[in-house]
This record gives structure tokens, C-alpha cells and sequence, in this order.
């Protein structure tokens, strides 16, 4: 950014983000429903996401020393196990854990040389080329989404024919860069591409993410926050959660939205709905 | 004491901001004195292409010169990220119907290709790298189609003057610091108003 483009926009880059109707006249922001008790944990979210962005398979003993570099991992509670001795195995809750394009990131504001940034359309954007490997936004990040190259995995991950399956749309990370999900920037960038041309917004529905593609009971839903008609935007007012506020006022209890770590203020862009469970069953 | 620091601080100050401002956005990338016309030392080596294309017979505008449209040929510029090069039908095409140039050597050629039904083996002019999304829909669906400006001007952003050239060679540095120079321009959103545009200054629009 030049430095006249940087006094112009001054103000709005001075000011606190998230605030009250910062996406109201946007046309997007992008966010993401995750419903836990449609989640049966099967992991196919995790399988596309590699698929789609081009993720090495790093190996057991990498994957021991917890190098793994799923962008979308399905976390493992036993939480209801005690309250069903006889059978402690169905008190398993999983929860897919992915990176949550908070508002107020804060892995974007430690970055020594800007590699990270925040998108107009609400995305919390890494520019590999940038990235130094500091991994000072990892060390930072409270939901640990962000994943470090140790090792310079395109040519055992993808051992000659196998490169021929990679995606061209997105970049083979070499070793010594963090990266993260992008929420398939490059869906994103087609779709509004082919919207633009065509002279409108990019519909709901429209493009969807590789993880809430494959998911087989629809427990994610992708879309369009900005856009007050869109599934997303319809299911976050449903259970009363703002995207700007860091503690949400509900009129019923057992409203089941939540957004993770929310009093750390970082305002995530998932919703995520809690488990139901009738454990006299 | 107190004096000195603060005219210590403004002076430093004051030679930050004007190198930043003065500062070349991107002279390297060449060897030195291979300056293209928009003052960068980066112009492309010349490449050897299997014909020698003269693209100022088809698309120049000079007497005996064809004026074709660039999309003619490059017929995705206008619905794709890339431009595409024509398929040797589309060459012949039109070349089976123009006996009068059928003994030229570069003609002899061309049919040669045709008759062994072998594609002819261009060579890249233009190449980014593949950490960049660039999008020519969205260049020619603007400049082009939304603001009528000509095609060779449009195209001749990036390109050069290829209507003049024979085979294409890059004129144009196509870095990061060049393709931001024009992002930043206020752009006339169409002939008719003063409201101007940027183009997009967001990273993941062209970094993927």
C-alpha cells in the first residue's frame, strides 16, 4: 500500500473492528453454521479439505509430533461418558475445529511482516510469499487453526503421478510458511468472478466450501452473512447472535448457537450449535 | 538538549516520507538498460517461436494490415482467467481461403503442421507465476465491454503495442509493484461521470 492510498484511507484502517452493521451495505462477509448434533465425526469434511487445498499427508511420526496440517480437524470429547457407565464408548462429542476468520484476529496483529491480513469480505487472509515462518499468529491463535511447514512436503507428499491430482487454483506450500484454511478462497474468487460478469451478487447456495460439500448429514452451512436472506444469515438471527458483540443476550436458555471462546473477543465468523442428547435413551 | 532530539526526529522523519514517496516502485528484475517504455528494467528476453507470427499483418491498422480484433484469436480473454491460444483450425480457417500469401515460407509452414495434424509448439510469452490468480475476463469485461475503450489499448495495457510487433515479446515489467501502480489509479468508472475505482488492494484477489 502506497503511502497515499494509506493517508486516504487513514480512518478506516484507525478503526476497531468488529463494529455494530460494519457489513450492512457489503456485499459479502463470509460465514459458516456448524450444527454438532447433525456431526456424526466421520471425518469426510477433513478427507475433502486435503483434496481441495492441497494438504500433504505428513506421515505417522510427523503426525505423532503433531505436525499434521488438516485446516479442518475433528476434535474428540468424551464428555457424557461418565454419565453412562455401561457404555462410556457413546458418550463420544466431536467438534470440527477449523480457522474461525475472526473479526478481530489475533493473528493478524502480531505478524512481523504483514503475511496475514483482514479481507474485505471478512476473511482472515495468508499471503504465503510474505510469511517469514516467525509463527508468532500460531503461538497466538487461541483455537491453534494455524499450521507450520517443518518440512518441505510437496515431493514426499506427492510422489511422482500423484502431483498430476493437485489443484491448480491453489498454491503447493514449501517449506518454512504457516498456513491455514481460507474458507476455498478460490471457490470465492470464481464465484463472484462469474457473478460479476453476469452483473449481480453471487447467489446462496452458490458456492459452498469443500468441507460443507462433503459433509454427509449437512452439519456445515456455508454462505453469505451480508446477504439477510441467506440460510447463514437466517440461522445466526435465529439464535440471536451478533457478529459484533462479544456476549450475546438470549430471550430462551436452551437456544443452542455459541460462538467458541467468544470472551477472548476475537467476535469468530462460525456459529457453532450445540449437541442435544437424551441420555436416558 | 530537548531542542536537538525533536529536530533530530523531524528530519528523520521527513527523509522516511520522501524516500517512500520518491522511491522506484520495482526497477529490477532485468539486466540494466532493458528499460520498457513504462520505466522498468524489465523487458522480456526475445522468444523463439516455432513460426514467426507477425501479429502487425493481422491485428495493426496500417495499410495492407488486416486490424483484426485480439479476441478473434484469443478468443477466451473475454470468458476466462486465460487468454488461450488459437488452435490451429482457426489458422487455417481463414489461411485456406487466402491463395494469394499460400507460397510464403511461414505459410508453407503452417500447412505443413496441418497436414502431419501436429499442434504447433508456441512457446510462452507471458508467464506469472502460479502463486498469482490473474483474471483477463475481468480486465477485458471492464476496460472492453463496460467502457468501450479499444481493444488494442486494453489489451496493450499488459501486453504492449503486440499490433506492431511481429512475434510477442514482453514489454510490460508484470510484477507485483507494476500490476499495483495501476491498481491504485483512480480509474473513470465509465466516459460519462467523475466517480472514479481502485482496482481490488486485497492480497488474496491475486495471491492464491
Amino acid at each position: 500500500m502506497s503511502l497515499s492510498n494509506l493517508i486516504k484511507n487513514w480512518s478506516s484502517l484507525r478503526v476497531k473492528r468488529p463494529y455494530e452493521g460494519q457489513y450492512k451495505d457489503k456485499d459479502y462477509k463470509w460465514a459458516m453454521v456448524i450444527d454438532l448434533d447433525a456431526c456424526t465425526g466421520c471425518n469426510a469434511c477433513t478427507t475433502a479439505c486435503y483434496a481441495e487445498n492441497n494438504l500433504p499427508v505428513v506421515g505417522k511420526e510427523a503426525f505423532s509430533k503433531g505436525q499434521a496440517m488438516h485446516w479442518i480437524r475433528i476434535e474428540r470429547y468424551w464428555g457424557e461418558g461418565d454419565a453412562l457407565p455401561k457404555f462410556p464408548e457413546r458418550g463420544a462429542q466431536f467438534l470440527p475445529m477449523l480457522c474461525q476468520q475472526c473479526e478481530s484476529a489475533p493473528c493478524e496483529v502480531v505478524c512481523p511482516v504483514g503475511a496475514t491480513h483482514h479481507t474485505p469480505d471478512g476473511l482472515n487472509s495468508q499471503v504465503y510469499n510474505r510469511c517469514i515462518g516467525s509463527r508468532y499468529c500460531s503461538a497466538n491463535c487461541p483455537y491453534k487453526v494455524r499450521y507450520f511447514n517443518w518440512w518441505q512436503y510437496p515431493e514426499r507428499a506427492w510422489p511422482n503421478p500423484l502431483e498430476q491430482q493437485l489443484n491448480p487454483d491453489v498454491t503447493v506450500r514449501s517449506k518454512g510458511v504457516m498456513e491455514k484454511c481460507t474458507f476455498c478462497v478460490q471457490r470465492l474468487v470464481e464465484a463472484k468472478n462469474r457473478a460479476r460478469t453476469e452483473g449481480r451478487k453471487v447467489e446462496d447456495g452458490e458456492v459452498t466450501t469443500a468441507c460443507a460439500q462433503a459433509c454427509p448429514t449437512s452439519a456445515i452451512t456455508f454462505g453469505n452473512l451480508a446477504d439477510s436472506k441467506s440460510q447463514v444469515a437466517k440461522m445466526w438471527e435465529r439464535q440471536q447472535i451478533d457478529l459484533a458483540k462479544d456476549k450475546q443476550e438470549k430471550s430462551d436458555e436452551n437456544m443452542r448457537g455459541y460462538r467458541i471462546f467468544e470472551d477472548l473477543r476475537t467476535y469468530p465468523s462460525i456459529v457453532y450449535m450445540e449437541r442435544i442428547r437424551d441420555l436416558q435413551a | 538538549m530537548k531542542v536537538h532530539i525533536k529536530n533530530i526526529l523531524i528530519w528523520l522523519s521527513l527523509c522516511c516520507f520522501c524516500s517512500a514517496a520518491l522511491a522506484e516502485p520495482f526497477v529490477q528484475g532485468g539486466p540494466i538498460g532493458s528499460q520498457t517504455d513504462d520505466g522498468f528494467n524489465a523487458l522480456g528476453p526475445v522468444v523463439e517461436q516455432p513460426i514467426e507470427f507477425p501479429h502487425k499483418t493481422h491485428a495493426g491498422n496500417g495499410p495492407g494490415q488486416m486490424n483484426i480484433n485480439c479476441m478473434y484469436c484469443h478468443t477466451y480473454a473475454r470468458r476466462s482467467n486465460v487468454s488461450g491460444i488459437p488452435r490451429l483450425d482457426k489458422c487455417i480457417g481463414c489461411h485456406k481461403m487466402i491463395e494469394s500469401v499460400r507460397d510464403k515460407p511461414r505459410i508453407k509452414k503452417l500447412f505443413e503442421y496441418w497436414e502431419k495434424k501436429k499442434p504447433i509448439p508456441w512457446k510462452k510469452v507471458h508467464d506469472l507465476p502460479d502463486f498469482v490468480r490473474f483474471n483477463h475476463e475481468r480486465h477485458i469485461q471492464r476496460f472492453y465491454f463496460r467502457e468501450h475503450r479499444p481493444v488494442r489499448e486494453v489489451c496493450g495495457y499488459c501486453h504492449g503495442d503486440v499490433g506492431s510487433m511481429n512475434t510477442a515479446r514482453r514489454v510490460k515489467a508484470l510484477s507485483m509493484g507494476w500490476c499495483v501502480s495501476c491498481h491504485q489509479k483512480e480509474h473513470l468508472e465509465n466516459a460519462s461521470t467523475t466517480k472514479t475505482s481502485n482496482g481490488p488492494n486485497d492480497c488474496w484477489q491475486c495471491h492464491k
